[in-house]
């Protein structure tokens, strides 16, 4: 692969893998370098992948590999079978809230999900892939993919909410200027 | 099918309705146009999804990040050329060495390779070899390293063939001795690693300190003229930076 090539497929995937980066390691220093990590395996290894429709999944896939090597396992990692199963049902209010908080809100949100539901969200939000392509992408087989959305957005909605109460506990609200009265 | 089965189904839908030919999806997607509670969750739950991936979708890349991956690239195909063990990390601390360079523009703009090669090899022996120094002079080396506030040592303050002839753990970097010893400081693990200068200005690293971070850790290099140094960690950068 050329100069030009190679810069044009960092041009289409760098951002999205950006954020899955982000949405995985939690913090910005370490989402850059895995992403930078992933196009360095890609320019020694990944240019034998002679078609580029292939290209996409090869660098999630990548990446999200990487994640999992570098990371370092703690005590605290759940199991799938300790998760809490989802229970929070989408309400009007639920779409309400996401478009009054701020996209970095939503992704610091998202980073509270629990791992094993965060990848596929985040792949399903941000890169619009399909279960059978997040499936391959993480190497895990459909079925799972499809328990994991479902029970990941219902814990993404809870914790949407919890984040807006937070901080709603913190904001004084605003006086009106002509509902305002000396007391 | 009952109405959770079919959630569950249509949480994997895409809210921009590209799964529509998906057989998969077929029968609760027939559900949910014939059973108005179950359409009003499907679109509360389409409308849901849509506005979390429009806020996603604004988070942009840090800036300098995109120059960084294609000098990571450029040095790639030098490394893969030359080839030994731990030369993919050099070829990732040297860029990411470009990348402190775009992002703080603290570090050398061009970098030498060596240091960056120097950088690689400490992150990746921190991560991959069995460590430990044995010797009178390797522990003087380390109770000065874990003193607190203590800045880094000096070559006038060592005697490296004492060091490295009574125990002191002695690799090799592309044909020269390296000594190395571990301590520890506010809590972290630090490696400190150090070998002769070469004839060249400088040696293997340039003479104020040059920071790399990788995912596996970080890493600072610096000379003295006569001895080039580095220390590397997990603890991050800035860890390494109190230290100097």
């Amino acid at each position: 692969m050329n100069n030009e090539a190679f810069a044009q497929l960092v041009d289409a995937h760098y951002a999205p893998l950006y954020r899955f980066a982000l949405s995985l390691a939690r913090n910005g220093s370490d989402a850059g370098d895995l992403v930078q990590q992933t196009f360095f395996i890609w320019a020694t290894k990944g240019e034998g992948i002679r078609e580029l429709s292939k290209a996409k999944s090869w660098l999630f896939t990548t990446l999200y590999r990487e994640f999992l090597r570098g990371r370092r396992r703690d005590s605290r990692s759940s199991s799938l079978e300790d998760l809490p199963a989802g229970e929070k049902e989408p309400a009007a209010e639920d779409i309400d809230r996401v478009a009054r908080i701020d996209a970095a809100t939503v992704m610091e949100v998202l980073q509270t999900v629990d791992e094993a539901y965060r990848a596929p969200l985040t792949l399903f939000y941000i890169e619009d892939m399909s279960y059978q392509e997040i499936a391959e992408a993480l190497e895990v087989p459909i079925g799972t993919v499809m328990s994991r959305l479902s029970r990941g957005k219902s814990q993404l909605r809870m914790a949407l909410e919890r984040a807006e109460a937070a901080a709603g506990s913190k904001v004084l609200p605003f006086p009106n200027s002509k509902g305002a009265r000396a007391s | 099918m009952t109405n959770e089965e079919a959630k569950f189904i249509l949480s994997a839908y895409r809210p921009n309705g590209s799964d529509s030919g998906d057989a998969a999806f077929g029968e609760a997607l027939r559900m949910a146009s014939g059973d108005p509670a179950l359409g009003d969750w499907f679109g509360r739950s389409r409308a849901h999804d849509a506005a979390v991936a429009q806020k996603l979708r604004q988070i942009a890349p840090p800036s300098g990040l995109r120059e960084a991956i294609l000098a990571g690239a450029r040095v790639s195909g030098r490394e893969t050329r030359s080839g030994p063990g731990w030369g993919w990390i050099a070829g990732l601390a040297a860029a990411a060495m470009v990348a402190i360079g775009v992002f703080t523009m603290r570090a050398p703009v061009r970098p030498q390779a060596d240091a960056a090669d120097f950088a690689g090899f400490a992150i990746n022996d921190m991560v991959s070899a069995k460590h430990g120094s044995r010797g009178e002079a390797s522990g003087a080396l380390i109770a000065r390293l874990q003193t607190e506030g203590a800045k880094m040592p000096s070559g006038a303050d060592i005697d490296f063939d004492r060091m490295r002839d009574t125990g002191c753990r002695t690799l090799s970097f592309k044909g020269r001795q390296v000594l190395e010893v571990c301590f520890v400081r506010d809590g972290s693990l630090f490696h400190f690693y150090m070998m002769r200068g070469v004839s060249s200005p400088g040696g293997a690293a340039a003479p104020g300190p040059s920071f790399v971070t990788l995912a596996a850790g970080a890493a600072a290099v610096w000379s003295d003229g006569r001895f080039d140094y580095a220390v590397s960690s997990t603890a991050g950068v800035e860890a390494i930076r109190r230290l100097l």
